[in-house]
């Protein structure tokens, strides 16, 4: 008698206190996988973002796995090999907005939730959300900060990625919109694209500045590697009047913000893109929770089913701090991730 | 007297080491693989795979054509994307039905490719050379035209036929398509006048045209298959992945398109193909590439596995070769 | 003056001249000093790959592995330097061994296993990318020597420092190919390797000795790239296959082996690199690049067969 009441309040005790820990480490075994679209250093951090999902949310497993090339096919026939070795939700960044989706579509019919990191995919598409920095908006806030820098009035130029990209798209028309505000104050010279890569970019950028450098008041860079390529070629030829607005932080662009180079770069949050991404794919996989149709999306010229990453401007003071700043972006969105986007058993 | 100059058949028993060898290799991996991982042969894992595989095998029948008289055609993967554009573009903006939208498009890879092809034989310049300028001004073209704008909205129909199975089971129509193309291919080479005579043309062009073979129009013909060819495979991609993208082909087919017919046998300086060989090939690459991913090969060392196992490969088919005197080969 | 109007290249050095007035008119910026410098240094990585392709089709083959051996060996350069401290006079010539070394493998397994050197490259292109991205992870190696990075960006006026390789590559491989006995036998067996055996020279050595030629020069080429871009990236090399055939057979170079043209590779860079300096000039929509990339291509050619049109005797 004694033992089963004993061994009951134990038990009652037991059940008390787990929602005490906060429901935290409740360990889950799905596998979840982050695939970027193929190799690129903006992914580096999802690596360590992966380990450390699994470990802080007691995921069975979260692998970063990456297609050899920038080719869609490639992550396609990643995410089914994957399916079929048993993982259970994918974090992916696009190899195509639009392309990738009819992937998405055959995994969701096969019980496997698609979230799009970094980048998203275009509607309609199956995926469950999209966690990433919104092209369209931030391009237009690094323009408006450009045209601030320059004094509301000069010559800019545009570099940025692959054509073929709809984020490219989008950026140019924000870019435009910007300038459009200005009412003929500011002119948008030329738009390089096909910047995004290291040789190529080095070209077409040198010459872009040998060409028209002295008609250049502002360049603003929206792709990774164009902005790494931007802030050495301003360096090279040691300019500090042109105005300059970079994104990402590659040590390249670090180093020009700091030394007067560039007036700020503006930098995404990949590492909580996975992170979070991871969080709330094994949430959905166990069918504990879905997302909310209801919840505060914003939308995008992309899609309707939009979650801001962050992003943040780092000025020449907040080299040193920015970091921690971008730590404690991601620690404050995923403390109320699940209560705002989704909706739990 | 056209026949005195074709002599393939006396290649015929090689090529058929060859393929039995690509055979072997090929039952050797998928063995290995499945044994590592059983979600290897699963319905689903073939079903994509033979998707991706039929995609391949036409791009590789697209060069291939090309390579029999001699020729090759670096402008495969652009007449892929133009013949997708203008596809989803019937279908989506014009509103044409599906098959009528997919055989007006063809019609356009066609004229690309003969295009080419005239291009080549009345300029006499080496065909790299001018495909090489084509695909920039097919690929250029594209995107003034389509502002690289990708089209989402086809018929419901055309992804469908991407996801479907034949029977319920692992085989995708798209495979079956492409197997039907190689046998018209096998038809065309063994026994038509033409196919034998392009065969000639890429063997010996000047012996051919001595012995009556009209090689300028050949060389037309083949590139305009060839650009036919290089249209189905792109509409296949646009099944597979449901949109019409600007993405699609372009320089990524290049490889590919070289890949599956070399390692059947083709010959690179023309005159010889195989068929079935091709179709093996393409198998043998996607086969490596997927067993690679489901044994969990670290992500970043792939490719060298890839480049390592597709060497073993080769070699050991080599060696099969070399044992049997009779089948000896010279270095290419 | 005849023999410059003769040579079978004289259609692409008219292309260059004509090219070069048209884009001085549109833009002024064109005959800058900071202009040419610019356009200098795009053509001094370019020379080089282009070279490396030449020599192999000279025997009658194809480096399909030349971007990716390129690559591999960009990062190991790198790498050494970073993570292993190895100083800059030791870590050029260690990659250069890499780089030859990478060539050997290409050379003797396409010569003595009899497999079609165009599989071999490309099974090894495969091999030495998958090494490239192993080690990186597609993360560069950013701390290059100041010397390095100086060479790379320093200049004398509109001459790049980088211009030495090229300037000094060239004549070397044209003695190599046309003077030395070695380098023409090299030729002899592209152009018909059965009269060459004839004549005493072994087919396989050749090819093996010009795909480690190949490799030492896409070694070359990478540590010059390293050079330029100012640090050790993974994707060095990746473009590098399309244009390592475009130029030597625009110049003149036979596919099918046993005919080079140094000049013509030469001048097939240049005209390359002025289509591309020109459209960013020209502030051309970046829609039609690629489209007069390849009209540009058609000009170039139907100068040339023009110019080299057979006159009619009587």
């Amino acid at each position: 008698m004694h033992l089963l009441s004993n061994a009951v309040r134990s038990a009652a005790l037991a059940a008390l206190s787990l929602p005490l820990l906060g429901g935290a480490a409740v360990a889950s075994d799905n596998k979840i996988a982050v695939a970027p679209g193929g190799p690129h250093p903006y992914f580096a951090p999802w690596e360590q973002a992966a380990a450390d999902a699994k470990k802080d949310f007691g995921i069975g497993d979260v692998e970063y796995k990456v297609p050899t090339d920038w080719k869609l096919e490639l992550q396609t026939e990643l995410l089914e090999s994957l399916a079929s070795q048993g993982f259970k939700g994918f974090g992916i960044f696009p190899g195509d907005p639009v392309g990738v989706n009819s992937t998405i579509t055959e995994l969701k019919g096969a019980g496997i939730p698609v979230a799009a990191l970094g980048g998203c995919t275009v509607d309609p598409t199956d995926a469950v959300f999209c966690f990433a920095t919104d092209p369209y908006k931030t391009t237009y806030t690094m323009t408006k900060a450009l045209i601030a820098a320059m004094g509301g009035k000069g010559n800019i130029v545009h570099l940025t990625g692959l054509l073929i990209d709809t984020n490219t798209t989008l950026r140019e028309q924000a870019v435009q919109k910007a300038v459009d505000e200005t009412n003929g104050a500011v002119k948008l010279l030329q738009t390089v694209a096909d910047t995004d890569a290291e040789e190529a970019g080095d070209q077409k950028i040198n010459a872009l500045l040998a060409a028209q450098k002295d008609q250049i008041d502002g360049i603003i860079g929206t792709a990774h590697i164009t902005s790494e390529v931007a802030a050495k070629a301003l360096r090279a030829i040691g300019d500090k009047r042109i105005k300059y607005i970079a994104f990402d932080d590659s040590p390249a662009v670090l180093a020009a913000v700091k030394d007067g180079f560039a007036q700020a770069t503006f930098v995404q949050n990949p590492y909580g893109q996975a992170y979070i991404g991871a969080f709330a794919l094994d949430l959905i996989a166990s069918g504990a929770c879905k997302m909310k149709a209801d919840a505060p999306w914003i939308k995008t010229p992309q899609t309707a089913h939009f979650i801001d990453s962050g992003v943040l401007e780092v000025t020449p003071d907040k080299l040193a701090t920015y970091k921690d700043d971008v730590k404690k972006l991601t620690t404050d969105i995923q403390s109320k991730f699940k209560a705002t986007y989704m909706d739990c058993k | 007297m056209t026949d005195q100059v074709l002599e393939p058949l006396r290649r015929r028993p090689f090529v058929l080491g060859q393929q039995a060898g690509l055979v072997v290799i090929l039952v050797l991996l998928g063995a290995l693989f499945t044994s590592k991982s059983p979600g290897f042969l699963s319905s689903f894992n073939l079903f994509v795979l033979g998707r991706s595989l039929a995609i391949d095998i036409v791009i590789g029948f697209s060069q291939m054509v090309v390579l029999a008289t001699g020729g090759m055609n670096l402008s495969v993967g652009s007449i892929g994307v133009c013949v997708v554009m203008l596809g989803g573009y019937l279908m989506q903006v014009v509103g044409l039905s599906v098959p009528i939208a997919c055989a007006l498009a063809l019609v356009l890879g066609g004229g690309l490719g003969w295009l080419n092809g005239f291009t080549i034989a009345r300029s006499g310049v080496n065909s790299f050379i001018v495909t090489l300028a084509s695909a920039n001004l097919f690929s250029g073209a594209m995107l003034i035209v389509t502002k690289a704008t990708p089209l989402n909205a086809l018929p419901r129909s055309v992804a469908a036929f991407g996801q479907m199975r034949i029977g319920g089971g692992w085989v995708s129509p798209m495979l079956a398509v492409a197997v039907a193309i190689g046998v018209a291919l096998i038809i065309f080479y063994r026994y038509s006048v033409v196919g034998r005579q392009s065969l000639a043309t890429g063997a010996n062009e000047r012996a051919a045209e001595m012995s009556g073979v009209p090689v300028g129009r050949r060389i037309i013909a083949a590139h305009a298959l060839s650009g036919v060819l290089a249209g189905v495979a792109g509409l296949l991609t646009v099944a597979r992945v449901g949109a019409a993208m600007p993405a699609v082909g372009g320089q990524d087919w290049l490889l590919p398109s070289f890949l599956g017919p070399v390692l059947g046998g083709a010959a690179l300086a023309g005159g010889f193909v195989s068929v079935g060989g091709t179709m093996l090939g393409a198998a043998l690459v996607t086969t490596i590439r997927s067993g690679l991913l489901v044994m969990g090969i670290g992500n970043f060392w792939l490719d060298l596995f890839l480049g390592l196992f597709l060497l073993a490969a080769v070699l050991l088919q080599r060696y099969r070769g070399a044992l049997s005197p009779r089948f000896r080969v010279r270095g290419a | 003056m005849r023999r410059i109007l003769n040579a079978e290249w004289a259609g692409l050095l008219a292309s260059i001249v004509v090219g070069a007035i048209v884009l001085a008119v549109v833009s002024p910026n064109f005959l800058s000093e900071f202009n040419f410098y610019v356009l200098l240094r795009s053509v001094c990585v370019s020379i080089i790959v282009a070279f490396a392709q030449m020599v192999t089709l000279a025997v009658g083959q194809m480096n399909l592995s030349v971007g990716a051996l390129g690559g591999m060996t960009a990062i190991l350069f790198g790498g050494m330097m970073e993570v292993f401290a190895v100083p800059l006079w030791l870590a050029v010539p260690i990659a250069i061994t890499i780089g030859v070394l990478g060539g050997l493998v290409n050379g003797v397994l396409a010569a003595r296993t009899g497999i079609n050197g165009f599989i071999v490259t490309l099974a090894t292109a495969s091999a030495f990318t998958g090494v490239n991205l192993g080690l990186t992870k597609a993360v560069p190696f950013y701390k290059m020597p100041t010397a390095l990075q100086d060479f790379g960006n320093g200049r004398i006026g509109a001459l790049p420092f980088l211009l030495i390789a090229p300037l000094v590559v060239s004549p070397l491989l044209a003695l190599f190919l046309f003077r030395l006995p070695i380098g023409r036998r090299l030729l002899a067996v592209g152009g018909n390797s059965q009269a060459a055996a004839l004549s005493g020279i072994s087919p396989g050595n050749a090819i093996v000795l010009a795909h480690c030629l190949s490799g030492f020069l896409a070694a070359i080429g990478a540590v010059l790239a390293v050079a330029q871009l100012g640090s050790a990236q993974p994707l060095i090399g990746s473009d590098w296959l399309l244009l390592s055939f475009a130029a030597p057979i625009i110049g003149g170079t036979a596919l099918a082996g046993g005919y080079v043209s140094i000049i013509g590779a030469i001048l097939a860079v240049l005209v390359i690199a002025l289509i591309q300096n020109g459209l960013v000039l020209a502030k051309v929509d970046p829609y039609w690049v690629q489209f007069l990339l390849g009209a540009l291509i058609v000009a170039t050619i139907s100068l040339n067969r023009w110019r080299a049109r057979p006159i009619r005797l009587g």
